[in-house]
């Protein structure tokens, strides 16, 4: 082992703070701890970790055991964010390759959290349009289509602003799949369109839980089987969310 | 003609993909890889399906196929491979049937009819099964890569070897 470098309570609240973030971004469970060790390695300690869905805890091991770090840190349950993963990764790799001091690594995470998200405009267009072009796959023309895409622009708002007032995430899925079935919905008991069934099926496609449910299968590959079932837990809250939004809309359609 | 119509699919496909990689967020200068990957996968997904292989084989198909051109991407555009792995999967994850299996649940609560019973629960089973095979052949597709080639980080694959053949 290298001969320490940086403080050890240091480098554990720096390699925590980063763990933590790679966790709440989407990254699985088996790069936030290969990506740990590597930075642990780069700067000349060993570590041992146990991660959870919601909290880590990181013990340092040094040889003579003359500092003592073993600390919990809870993760905050962000939403996914890869260009914190993509920065994180070269950042591991910068301590790892070209020894990197703590000083360093912190203002660089500092950088990578403040990064910019989308212009929220670009983001409510883009996902849009991807709801469009489920529909378009599902058979669509472009009446549903159009359909399609202003059912999922409403419900992504609706979701962002529930998000905003701080909701429970599983009711903001469910106001959010409850708006965009009801637009689609009416859409359907008005006729408009061809099929308009389809653009019903598909107006809350932008809603499936796909991170946590890919990761989930990831982390149960991986061994890591207490976190794959929680992961695919969550997954499931959130299409029982989405199913209950759709129903609520039916029912009142329906009425 | 079919070709034609698959061909417009897996374009629409990639323009999912592109709708997940914002909202996700990605760096801006992978957006055009992920919209190939994901036009590839619904190319290859499309394809197989109009070839009656069943829809799990065929997501399995175009997650592997994506898993192992996403490596490629990786070293390219220089971030993790998952960055481009999952928007570009998340189209083919099973939303429809998982939100039919729950409906179909929420629906047998009150049935008393017993064909129309059976009916429905027939129905939900098999929702319920297509939503955990296909997840979990996208899961195993998406890892094939680094299963087989048993490495880490994909960093060790391509780049390290040839620098340590430069030392």
């Amino acid at each position: 082992m290298n001969i320490l470098k940086e403080d050890a309570q240091l480098v554990g609240a720096i390699l925590l703070d980063v763990g933590a973030s790679l966790m709440s971004s989407g990254a699985s469970t088996h790069r936030t701890r290969i990506t740990l060790e590597r930075m642990a390695k780069g700067l000349g300690y060993g570590i041992e970790l146990l991660i959870t869905q919601r909290a880590l805890m990181l013990t340092i091991i040094e040889k003579d055991q003359q500092y003592l770090f073993s600390r919990l840190k809870r993760t905050s349950p962000h939403g996914v964010n890869f260009r914190v993963v993509s920065g994180i990764s070269h950042l591991s790799w910068n301590v790892y390759e070209q020894d990197w001091t703590v000083a360093q690594i912190t203002e660089e995470l500092l950088r990578l959290k403040s990064l910019p998200h989308y212009p929220r405009l670009i983001i409510l267009g883009m996902v849009g349009l991807a709801g469009a072009a489920f529909c378009r796959i599902f058979g669509g023309g472009y009446t549903e289509m159009t359909v399609a895409f202003i059912a999922t622009v409403a419900g992504l708002f609706v979701r962002q602003e529930a998000t905003k007032v701080r909701f429970n995430p599983y009711i903001c899925v469910y106001f959010a799949a409850f708006t965009a079935s009801m637009i689609a919905g009416l859409a359907e008991h008005f006729q408009i369109g061809a099929d308009p069934e389809k653009a019903f099926a598909t107006s809350v496609l932008f809603l499936v839980p796909g991170v946590p449910l890919i990761n989930s299968v990831t982390d149960l590959m991986d061994g890591n089987i207490q976190n794959g079932i929680v992961r695919a837990m969550n997954g499931l809250m959130i299409a029982f969310s989405i199913a209950m939004g759709l129903y609520s809309a039916k029912m009142i359609l329906n009425f | 003609m079919i070709l034609l119509e698959i061909l417009t699919k897996s374009f629409w496909a990639g323009i999912a993909a592109i709708g997940f990689a914002v909202l996700f967020n990605v760096p801006r200068r992978v957006i055009l890889s992920i919209w190939t990957l994901g036009a590839l996968g619904g190319l290859i997904k499309f394809s197989a399906i109009h070839f009656d292989i069943g829809i799990v084989f065929a997501s399995f198909l175009a997650s592997t196929a994506i898993g192992i051109v996403s490596i490629q991407m990786a070293h390219m555009r220089n971030s993790p491979p998952l960055v481009f792995s999952i928007p570009s999967v998340i189209p083919m994850v099973p939303g429809i049937f998982a939100y039919k299996m729950m409906l179909g649940l929420i629906a047998l609560t009150n049935i008393e009819n017993t064909d129309a019973y059976t009916q429905t629960l027939i129905q939900t089973v098999n929702n319920g099964a297509k939503t955990m095979f296909i997840l979990i052949s996208l899961g195993i597709g998406v890892a094939i890569p680094m299963l087989l080639t048993r490495k880490e980080s994909i960093k060790k694959l391509k780049i390290n070897k040839s620098k340590k053949a430069a030392v």
